[in-house]
């Protein structure tokens, strides 16, 4: 299963130019787009209500508006769940439902995100391709920076719980074993690695961040940069094409979107800016189409011409 | 029940056993403590303003993390008197 990313600032045409893409692919193979923007617009695309659910658009091609709320709502629920499982005494204070404040904590939505994304890669949907068209530039980069970040935390974390647990073997071997029915001076504390309930979680997490990693930056993953011929578009591009690079993230094709006769100088200078900042990547330049109110289907058709046939 | 002098310098030799490894397990009991300390601090530091994991690496990680609070939470009450607890620890109670 191979999958793409589109991504650019707010308004720029990912989500038109992905499903533009989406429906050339779903020609020869089966696709999946997948909206993880707050402000879905794929449903509106293909004129169909996909209102957080999926749709088929014909045999081969299936649409999908993520609810971000909804996913973040049913993961702080699970953990709230089992911190009050955990804290079970509480509930007899009645003071269980304090644990519910945490959906206000940073973070929470690009993980929300991530998890969307992980779950759609692990689950065998039966897609020769997924489109991920992603929201705009800042939580995009935070939610694939995740992984990368989330791993150094966890690295470290694990190398701290190791020595804890090595001191505490040290100890256990200085002192001698009890005696049946002796009760220790103080509280004896578990050094096995796989007892330590903490260690366990953190190497399932490492395994899990690990996986994700290898295929975000592996060879069927790409990312799509769409950008506008303009400055603000320009200067967040390069953000945007810097940050990838950052994480090893493959960006594998700029595309120049809602070019005109009018702005093809613009357009041509934001182009020789974006190569020096993505050096080796192709671009592909879309006219602006006028036909938005002729239909949607003349734009997806104008757009699938433009681009021609990549991956 | 009586003991014989056999029984009570066995029960006596293996006390001073115990004294003695208890003396030699204490300095690195009182490094894993503050190892746990740090960890909890690492993991939590955002209660107290330093740079903090991404939040939902704390959350996965809260629910099994009740010792090490209470750790954390020793020993900030103990940070007040730092001199009784380097005392404590290099064993002087004189």
């Amino acid at each position: 299963m191979k999958f793409l990313f589109f991504t650019g600032k707010g308004g720029v045409g990912k989500s038109t130019v992905a499903a533009a893409w989406g429906r050339q692919i779903s020609r020869q193979a089966r696709v999946l787009v997948q909206s993880l923007d707050p402000a879905h617009n794929l449903g509106d695309i293909f004129g169909v209500t996909a209102d957080s659910g999926r749709k088929k658009i014909s045999e081969t091609l299936t649409i999908e508006e993520v609810d971000l709320r909804k996913l973040s709502r049913e993961y702080l629920e699970r953990e709230t769940r089992v911190l009050g499982e955990t804290y079970r005494y509480l509930q007899v204070l009645n003071l269980d439902n304090y644990f519910s404040v945490l959906k206000y904590s940073p973070g929470i939505e690009e993980y929300a995100l991530l998890t969307s994304i992980e779950r759609t890669l692990n689950a065998q949907t039966g897609f020769d391709y997924v489109i991920f068209d992603t929201p705009p530039t800042g939580l995009t980069l935070r939610f694939l920076a995740l992984p990368s970040v989330t791993l150094t935390w966890i690295d470290r974390l694990i190398r701290i719980r190791e020595t804890i647990l090595e001191k505490r073997y040290t100890i256990g071997k200085i002192r001698r074993p009890m005696k049946a029915g002796e009760t220790p001076a103080e509280e004896r504390l578990a050094y096995d690695p796989g007892e330590d309930a903490i260690l366990e979680r953190l190497r399932a997490l490492r395994e899990n961040y690990n996986r994700l990693n290898g295929l975000l930056r592996g060879a069927d993953c790409s990312v799509v940069l769409v950008f506008n011929p303009d400055l603000l578009s320009l200067r967040e591009s390069c953000r945007l094409a810097e940050g990838l690079a950052e994480l090893r993230l493959p960006l594998r094709l700029l595309v120049n979107n809602k070019v005109t006769e009018r702005n093809r100088e613009t357009a041509e200078r934001v182009e020789q800016a974006l190569r020096k900042a993505a050096p080796g990547v192709p671009v592909e330049r879309v006219p602006l189409s006028e036909a938005l109110y002729e239909g949607r289907e003349t734009v997806l058709y104008r757009i699938e011409n433009d681009i021609g046939e990549r991956f | 029940m009586k003991l014989s002098p056999i029984s009570l310098l066995r029960e006596f030799l293996i006390r001073l056993g115990d004294h003695h490894r208890e003396s030699a397990a204490a300095l690195t009991a009182v490094e894993a403590r503050e190892l746990e300390n740090i960890f909890a601090l690492l993991v939590l530091g955002s209660f107290i303003g330093l740079p903090a994991p991404p939040t939902f690496l704390a959350v996965e990680l809260l629910p099994f993390m009740e010792r090490e609070i209470r750790i954390l939470n020793i020993r900030a009450e103990d940070a007040g008197d730092m001199l009784a607890e380097m005392c404590g620890m290099l064993g002087i109670d004189g």
